[in-house]
């Protein structure tokens, strides 16, 4: 009896603390727009949330815009949205765990609701809310065609963070790409379930290393770091995942050899850049975002970065690129 | 046959020693708690301030040795806050495990965002790992020296721990009265040893094993902080304290069963079982061990 009470007691606390966040933040300009970016699990992962985040730090300083984060840290995201939307014009909910965004947008008719990467159902009955979703299988058809042609073992490997739709779409692309240099090539799959644990990632990369794998694409966001140590411990490749990892991860410069890059950050900036200037918002909607309109590509770090790719190879895939784009080759997906 | 030979081969089995080295480190500080009649689940959340604790100050000396040295320091700390609300001032030990874990998930998410300006991930060339160790006399042996050779100096200094506290509890003066400590702490009392400090110690042992737990993860298993890396190990270490009965030997099987559990979800994925029923492969099987240990605990009882 005495735990029960106690118990209620911490989450009672802990509740209040979540609610204190809620009030925090709002800002005193009251002209520009206010945005809040909710993110399901937390930044620091130097790919996909991080990538929302320099979007919105961008937009506060080239427009303006007041910006405010909140992590939900994998739960009560619910709560936190309709937290946010208390106080904003703009809700930007980043990742597939903030669903329930198809409940929260039609009880605040007078805020804008972002949803980055995924679609949801019924999106023209909530016309305050647009999907942004990404053709991550057509840069990830690259991704796959670099690693088998930099693989020397005849297979390839990839750590997928969980077993959704998003991440297949990420895989089935990748596949696609490595059967198209090498028809022969062998592609290896773990599913790490989890995306904050480099220690899980790192043995999913040496299981996959120990199939032979030479290149290994990340697909698991910060599990994803203890890939890049498993590839300088065995001195194998990897690919990184929607930043340009051989920039955000310069301690890994040796072993990631390119980037899948889905420019998050860049996508939420033009949608909410478009609505601050002009006043322009597609609602309702769901915006595909691919190569054809630049937000998925293949990156190779800066000039300061080591360059394993050989440049032959990047021209064979830079006309890849081109034959997606005009629809020549077309990439499977498990987007529905 | 190649199917299986793909999934059951040397890897799984380095997979295995490698992911159940923090579980067990521990779980042997657990077992220590348990022991005293404390129930904590505070595990998780030392485990986390030794990993931090370890990377900072092997940042800051470039030093390994020094890393794990404030690891200890972390614990100590730790196991002598927990062991002051627990035992001193007699707080419900639940509560006061939940607090630490959480405690240190903020803790360290702030003076990591404080100190090195980085959120998640804290990965730097100026962070010195522990080293692996390699004797050219196991390359001599099949199998076996394949798999003992060049893992990380604290697999080797786990088994010597476990040994240890196996020791320490059962032919030491110390362990016997922390075992007092927990089963009758007023027959303790009676013989003139006060059972709060064995408790006080128990917490203080378990918060420096918690602690190398930490310094093996962020600095041996990986050279990197992130936040919440101890990702339940020190639940999980809690599990393998209850499955093993707090006996260290079958304490240090459990740990090692589960992280063979682990292991093998990952490789059975590439055998084509689907990846959500390979992750749930340690926790059903967590839930049938304990099963295990209740059916045959009363099974013990009603013999007596």
């Amino acid at each position: 009896m005495k735990k029960s009470i106690s118990l209620l007691m911490v989450l009672a606390l802990i509740l209040s603390l979540f609610a204190l966040v809620g009030c925090g933040g709002e800002e005193a300009d009251d002209s520009a727009l206010t945005v809040t970016v909710v993110v399901s699990a937390g930044f620091g992962d130097k790919s996909f949330n991080d990538s929302a985040k320099d979007g919105a730090d961008r937009l506060a300083v080239d427009k303006g815009i007041n910006v405010n984060y909140i992590e939900c840290n994998n739960e009560g995201y619910k709560q936190k949205m309709m937290d946010a939307a208390e106080v904003s014009d703009v809700v930007v909910a980043v990742g597939w765990e903030c669903y329930e965004i198809e409940e929260v947008a039609p009880e605040y008719p007078d805020t804008k609701f972002i949803f980055v990467d995924n679609p949801v159902e019924n999106i023209a009955d909530i016309p305050n809310l647009l999907c942004i979703t990404y053709a991550q299988n057509e840069g990830s058809f690259l991704a796959g065609y670099i690693a088998a042609s930099m693989s020397r073992t005849g297979v390839v490997g990839a750590v997928g963070g969980d077993d959704g739709d998003v991440i297949g779409d990420f895989l089935v692309g990748y596949e696609q790409g490595a059967k198209y240099a090498n028809p022969d090539v062998r592609v290896e799959t773990i599913i790490a379930g989890d995306y904050e644990d480099p220690a899980l990632g790192k043995e999913c990369a040496l299981s996959l290393a120990d199939k032979g794998a030479d290149v290994i694409f990340n697909v698991a966001g910060n599990t994803g770091n203890g890939i890049f140590e498993a590839a300088q411990e065995k001195s194998f490749y990897a690919i990184g995942v929607d930043a340009d990892q051989k920039l955000t991860n310069p301690e890994y410069d040796d072993v990631i050899i390119c980037s899948m890059k889905k420019e998050v950050g860049q996508s939420i900036y033009d949608t909410i850049a478009a609505l601050a200037e002009n006043d322009t918002w597609e609602g309702g909607k769901i915006l595909v975002t691919d190569m054809a309109n630049g937000y998925i590509s293949i990156a190779y770090g800066d000039e300061e970065s080591t360059q394993q790719v050989p440049d032959s190879l990047k021209a064979e895939v830079e006309e890849l690129a081109g034959k997606i784009v005009s629809g020549e080759i077309e990439v499977e997906t498990t987007r529905g | 046959m190649n199917q299986i030979l793909d999934v059951f081969n040397m890897g799984l089995l380095q997979n295995t020693l490698r992911s159940a080295t923090p579980v067990i480190l521990a779980a042997m500080g657990g077992l220590l708690t348990e022991h005293a009649g404390i129930m904590n689940i505070g595990m998780d959340g030392m485990i986390l301030m030794g990993a931090f604790a370890a990377v900072a100050v092997s940042f800051a000396l470039s030093s390994a040795a020094m890393g794990v040295a404030a690891a200890v320091a972390a614990g100590i700390l730790a196991g002598l806050f927990f062991a002051l609300f627990v035992v001193k001032l007699k707080s419900d030990e639940f509560i006061i495990g939940m607090a630490l874990n959480t405690f240190a998930g903020a803790l360290t998410v702030y003076l990591l965002r404080s100190i090195f300006g980085v959120k998640g991930t804290f990965s730097d060339k100026g962070i010195v790992g522990l080293p692996k160790v390699h004797l050219d006399v196991l390359d001599h042996i099949p199998f076996l020296g394949q798999l003992l050779n060049d893992n990380s100096i604290f697999v080797y200094v786990t088994w010597g721990i476990v040994f240890l506290t196996w020791l320490f509890l059962y032919r030491t003066p110390y362990g016997f009265w922390m075992r007092a400590a927990g089963e009758h702490p007023q027959s303790l009392e009676t013989a003139g040893v006060s059972p709060v400090r064995m408790k006080f110690l128990a917490s203080i042992l378990c918060g420096i094993l918690c602690g190398l737990a930490g310094a093996h993860l962020s600095l041996g298993y990986l050279t990197m902080f992130t936040e919440g890396m101890s990702g339940d190990r020190g639940f999980i270490a809690f599990a393998c304290v209850l499955f093993g009965m707090a006996n260290p030997p079958k304490v240090f099987l459990a740990a090692l069963l589960f992280g063979f559990l682990q292991a093998l979800g990952l490789r059975l994925q590439s055998a084509g079982v689907p990846a959500d029923l390979t992750s749930i492969i340690p926790y059903a099987s967590t839930v049938l061990m304990m099963v295990y240990v209740v059916v045959s605990g009363k099974k013990k009882k009603k013999k007596r």
